[in-house]
């Protein structure tokens, strides 16, 4: 039996038991992406020889977070909600060399997480943010997120939503972030591209991936992935005919100091040979 | 002719790849694996071509292609 | 490991020109416990600034780069805290410095870091509550010490009360937290903080450091590693090291496996975090005693009260003839009732002098319910007790 390429970088099993098949719903776009983030990944290690042990994969909680509970062979963890960037930033500082991919959700990002989300994004730390939004609480049962559109019905808000909703990658563009992108589940190679891109990059990349959740949303995991392709449009054709639509693409690319950088010019100005003074 | 392995143990009947492949290579079946889902399975395999978007856009690690050359 | 990843990994200290020589000195106790902790090996701190914590964080600031650490000074508390877990299993040893308020803010951080068992110290410099009460002495937050966190499993809180205490006692919360991969407490206050005295540090190689036990230096595979398992205290495989660890915090078996639920696996893995360090109690809880063999009165206090707690038994005997012994816990939690029991025969009164209204009280009173007549709270709120204000309650109850 051939096996799934990626399975590779998962445990399917550990020393006390099995542990896939993955807990997500049927058709969930939290699975897709990790898919698209190994094969990223493996294109990283291969290409540019960083070897295994230096990837480090942190979430918090909610869909996007199992992905780390735990199902990968690398260094993992499935923390608390929203401050999942604090923890990446307390492993760089004990460690600069980690290649960190975080994946978090709307709440985690944009709403518990707002305030590190942020703050990452103005040091920009060096880590890959994978905002996994599929505009709902997903986990815990189909709440109102920072990122659902004015009207939807969810469970706290069973008369339509009143609130707009946030557009997580201009934030994270004003907030300072180096590399700023979004793309749909629908679109794998170019969040393949994207991802890649990110681990290369020197400094906070935030990807924010619009995701299908067919369970909250009572719709086939094949139609949310054709109504994910038509409700947005490239950066590039948005005046052609953007109305109504996500933008989609890369909104920045720049080179910029990158915190840990910053800092070991701090460290390089005292003398830490022994016998000197 | 490329064949096409299912992991029945992983597949939950989501269908994604039934859709996505270009050549129309892959189809549901009649059977239901343990967990109660419909798997795919190979429909017109002459025409598959390996491209691997049915790998590249499964969410369960459920699939993959074999390349044959014959 | 990478040769990368080594070379980023944090100096060992004893190859750093920067730490402090053996010696006199005469400094704050914000300053003191800094030092401790970069003597431990500390080289990550993230923080974020209160009164009366702050001039922990500004020393941390200049110190830490010149040690090769790395300072940071987070958005908020919560912020500090999760750093810490995230440094810990990065591999580096570190501390964040905080009062109440911030205090309670890391309630969560330090219920994942028993969950997950994670190594990190918290300097909790108390001030009164509740809200924003005051910024000056308090020991309000001893109980929330032991249960702030949500949840089951157990927790190490120190006491010092001197300079050379918050140096000494420092070096003391990381040995423990890395021997018992726990995270552990330095209930500090306002005074003990902020006092400046003199401070002795002893030649570099009589100070003990420990540091955590690794699956590597015990011939463990990563195919065979159990993050959680192979003895009471798991041995600890950092991030970077080739072991593939998954950090959980949910209820988990000794892989790290999370699917496999059921009310066994939850007792399993929960009551041995409280077994962990309640089970061992004897080992790490400290006490201090003056005056105890067959006294009739008895003093317990803590943290820098025992400074002038002190000066009051020692007045109460001389002066006032009265047979007053000490007792000062240096461990609050896990709390050493064992030990106690042990030493403190029959006695009248009990005195326990606090600046709050009666809270480690109430775990005395359980330890030793059946030696004593009477107990007697000395509270003091905002302020520290002075001698003659204890040595009046001491009289007022028993002379």
């Amino acid at each position: 039996m051939k096996k799934h390429p990626m399975l590779k970088y998962l445990k399917e099993e550990g020393p006390l038991g099995q542990r896939m098949p993955l807990i997500l719903c049927p058709g969930c776009g939290s699975g897709q992406i990790l898919n698209y983030t190994l094969h990223a990944v493996d294109r990283v290690m291969n290409k540019d020889k960083i070897r295994k042990e230096n990837f480090l994969f942190i979430s918090g909680v909610g869909c996007s977070a199992r992905l780390t509970s735990h199902y990968l062979n690398f260094d993992s963890a499935w923390t608390i909600h929203g401050r999942t960037l604090a923890i990446a930033t307390g492993s760089l500082l004990a460690n600069p060399a980690f290649k960190i991919i975080v994946f978090t959700g709307d709440g985690d990002t944009g709403s518990i997480g707002g305030n590190h989300f942020i703050h990452a994004c103005r040091r920009n730390i060096d880590v890959t943010i994978l905002c996994i939004n599929n505009g709902v609480y997903g986990m815990t049962g189909g709440q109102v997120a920072p990122t659902t559109s004015v009207g939807t019905i969810t469970t706290t808000t069973p008369y339509g939503n009143i609130e707009e909703a946030f557009d997580l990658c201009k934030l994270a563009e004003i907030a300072g972030a180096s590399y700023v992108a979004r793309w749909t589940t629908a679109h794998p190679h170019q969040v393949i591209k994207s991802i890649t891109k990110g681990l290369r990059k020197k400094g906070t990349a935030f990807i924010e991936i619009l995701s299908q959740c067919p369970v909250h949303n009572k719709l086939s995991p094949v139609t949310m992935l054709k109504k994910l392709k038509e409700n947005t449009i490239q950066i590039s054709k948005e005046k052609e005919s953007g109305e109504g639509k996500s933008l989609i693409g890369e909104f920045c690319d720049l080179d910029k100091h990158e915190w840990n950088e910053s800092y070991q010019k701090l460290i390089d100005q005292f003398d830490h040979e022994e016998g000197k003074s | 002719m490329n064949k096409l392995w299912i992991d029945e143990r992983y597949c939950k009947g989501c269908l994604i790849c039934v859709d996505v492949c270009p050549t129309k290579s892959i189809k549901p079946s009649k059977e239901i694996n343990d967990w109660g889902y419909i798997l795919p399975t190979e429909d017109d395999m002459n025409s598959c071509k390996a491209c691997g978007l049915c790998e590249l856009m499964c969410p369960d690690f459920a699939i993959a292609i074999e390349e044959v050359d014959e | 490991m990478s040769k990368e990843m080594k070379a980023n990994n944090t100096k060992k200290r004893l190859h750093n020109v920067h730490l402090l020589k053996p010696g006199e000195y005469y400094l704050q106790g914000s300053q003191a416990c800094i030092e401790g902790a970069i003597m431990a090996g500390c080289r990550v701190y993230g923080g974020y600034p209160i009164t009366p914590a702050s001039e922990i964080m500004e020393y941390a600031s200049r110190r830490l780069p010149q040690v090769g650490g790395r300072f940071i000074q987070m958005e908020d508390e919560i912020a500090s805290a999760s750093l810490l877990i995230g440094a810990s299993w990065g591999g580096a040893k570190a501390l964040t410095a905080t009062s109440s308020p911030g205090f309670s803010l890391m309630q969560e951080a330090i219920s994942i870091a028993i969950m997950s068992e994670t190594p990190m110290v918290i300097i909790d410099v108390q001030r009164p509550g509740p809200g924003q009460g005051y910024i000056t002495a308090s020991q309000e937050d001893v109980m929330q010490a032991r249960w702030g966190h949500h949840g089951e499993g157990s927790i190490i809180a120190l006491a010092p009360s001197s300079v050379q205490e918050m140096f000494d006692m420092t070096i003391e919360a990381f040995n423990l937290s890395e021997q018992w991969r726990t995270p552990v407490l330095v209930m500090a206050e306002e005074p003990v903080a902020h006092m400046r005295e003199r401070l002795l540090i002893p030649p570099w190689n009589e100070i003990e450091i420990i540091d955590r036990k690794k699956p590597q230096d015990l011939g463990i595979m990563p195919e065979n590693y159990l993050p959680w398992g192979h003895d009471i205290v798991a041995p600890m495989a950092n991030w970077g090291e080739g072991y593939s660890v998954n950090f959980v915090g949910l209820v988990h078996l000794e892989d790290g496996n999370i699917t496999k639920y059921g009310p066994q696996m939850h007792y399993d893995c929960v009551e041995r975090l409280f077994r962990k360090i309640e089970g061992n109690v004897n080992e790490i809880a400290r006490i201090e005693t003056k005056f105890l063999e067959g006294c009739k009165n008895l003093v317990i206090c803590y943290g820098c009260v025992a400074r002038t707690a002190i000066e009051a038994v020692i007045e109460a005997r001389k002066e006032g003839g009265l047979d007053v012994g000490y007792l000062r816990l240096i461990t609050l939690w896990p709390f050493p009732q064992e030990k106690l029991r042990d030493i403190v025969g029959n006695v009248n009164t009990i005195f326990v002098p606090e600046m709050n209204l009666g809270m480690m009280k109430h775990p005395i009173t359980e330890a030793l319910r059946d030696r004593f007549k009477k107990i007697v709270s000395i509270p003091s709120l905002g302020v520290l007790h002075s001698p003659e204000y204890i040595l009046s309650k001491i009289y007022e109850e028993i002379r």
